[in-house]
This record gives structure tokens, sequence and C-alpha cells, in this order.
């Protein structure tokens, strides 16, 4: 049997997103604990990724004046990566935190042992904020 | 000022609070990658406050225009009014798109997220791809 997918560009036919294992592929590269490589950053000071079945969970915690901020627990989105080379290979997530006053959107992927988290920030209360954009790099913790 | 992240404490006052400047995004993008399978060129222009994107996709024959959608815009920090990245996100019926660009050393990093809509059985996946401006100088 043939089948015709609809599409909007070449790589909605790549042959790979039919292949169940895409989905949670290499996934353990993402797990575990994770920490900020800057020990002074202002944004976010720790991950930790959390994975069962096909579903993962993120938890953050962010830099306070006062002491770390433990942001909620999110479930996040795994999506297969197209963009690695073969041997580098692992899901990448989106996920999405949401504060009531401010959203953070983003993803995370991993490239060579590293995870690399960028969030869109987006203010709805009237603080006069700018929604911005952040990138971060993290390094396995123990 | 609730904040989850020291980051996000900042001062803002009238002179923080006026029009984002989206002149570093605006322009024709076009992919680093002649051999892509995604996204060819983005062109991003403004109109009345609001940023628009038209993006040409690489096709099995010939590129195919997507058409444009309007875009949110971000600074780089909670203070600045300078556009540094954006997100869209185009709705084909069959599969949503997913956009989110950010500026990095004069290129613009271009994440794309499809979610598939059909029963085709395709795996939801993510790009990453690079871009530069034509700016037509050389």
């Amino acid at each position: 049997m043939t089948h015709t997918f609809e599409f909007k560009q070449k790589s909605h036919l790549q042959p790979e997103l039919l292949e169940a294992a895409w989905k949670t592929l290499n996934a353990g590269k993402l797990t575990g604990r994770w920490l900020n490589t800057d020990p002074e950053t202002r944004g976010l000071a720790e991950l930790v990724i959390t994975q069962k079945g096909e579903e993962f969970s993120v938890g953050a915690v962010g830099a306070g004046s006062g002491g770390p901020i433990d942001w909620p627990i999110t479930k996040a989105k795994a999506l297969a990566n197209l963009e690695e080379e073969a041997g580098q290979r692992a899901v990448a997530l989106a996920v999405t935190f949401d504060f009531g006053y401010m959203k953070a959107e983003g993803h995370i992927r991993v490239n060579k042992g590293v995870l690399v988290i960028v969030m869109f920030h987006t203010f709805s209360d009237d603080s006069g904020r700018s929604n911005y954009v952040n990138r971060e790099f993290f390094y396995r913790g123990c | 000022m609730q904040f989850a992240q020291i980051r996000d404490r900042v001062e803002t006052d009238a002179g923080t609070t006026g029009p984002i400047d989206v002149g570093a995004l605006s322009g024709m993008w076009i992919n680093s990658n002649p051999d892509t399978n995604a996204i060819a060129r983005i062109v991003i222009s403004e109109s009345e406050r609001d940023l628009s994107l038209q993006v040409y996709a690489i096709g099995p024959e010939r590129l195919i225009d997507w058409g444009s959608t309007r875009a949110d815009v971000f600074t780089f920090t909670p203070s600045s009014r300078v556009a540094a990245g954006f997100t869209c996100v185009f709705d084909f019926g069959f599969a949503e798109t997913r956009l989110e660009g950010m500026l990095a050393k004069g290129l613009l990093v271009l994440a794309q997220f499809h979610a598939f809509k059909d029963k085709s059985g395709r795996a939801d996946y993510f790009v990453r791809e690079y871009f530069a401006l034509d700016h037509g100088r050389y």
C-alpha cells in the first residue's frame, strides 16, 4: 500500500519520522541533574529531567536573591531531533513553565554532552518588563 | 515585582517602555546550509509595530511559500528595548510548525518544532539551523 503524506517542506517526508524509536531516541543523554556552567548565573541554576516511558518532566531551580527558587515540575514534549549527526542524535524537549504573571517557553537539547536550554519569557503583568529570550548551558551533575 | 529568577528583577521606568527596535531582525535571512531539507529563507518585515515573517521552504521540486504570519518579539533582557528574537506559529492543518528565532553573533539561530495533526504516524520533530542576513554589500 502506498501512502501520500501532506508536506510543507522536504523534511516532513523524512522516512525516519515513521520509526517509533525516534520518539525517545537516546533519551538517557538528557535525563538526570544538570548544573549551569556559569556559577554566577542570574537565571536557571539547575535542571532535573526525568523520563517515564514516553513522558518527560522538567524541574528547574532559579537563582534568587535570598536563595534558590524552585520552579514547578512541568511535563515536556519529546521531539525527534533531525539536527545532529547520526551518532549524536537524541530527542529534544519542548517545555513551558507558567507562573501566571510570566510564561517561559522553550526547548532543551544536548550537544556533545552539554545541555542547552533556550527560553522565551513572556510577561503578562504590568511591570513594564520586555519579553526576552535567553540561552544557558549546563553540565551533568552528580 | 514578582520573579522566578533574579535576572527578572529589574527597574523599569518611562524611558524603558517605548517601542522595541526590531531593526536587527528585519531583512531576508538565508539558510547557511545549501543542502537543507527545511527552510531555505525567511523574509522578516516590520509593519505597524508588528513583526511579520514570510517563509520559503525546500520542496521536492521548488521552494514552497508558507505565506506570512505575525511574530512575537523578544529582547535579550527584561530591561532592553532592542529585538533579539521571535516566536511564531504556522498552522498548515495537517501539521503545526512553531518557529523560535534568536540572534547570535550576527546569525539567526532558528529552531523549528513540527507537530503533526494528521493520522500519518509521523513523529513530531525538531530542527535547528543557522541563517545569515542577506546584506547585499559584497
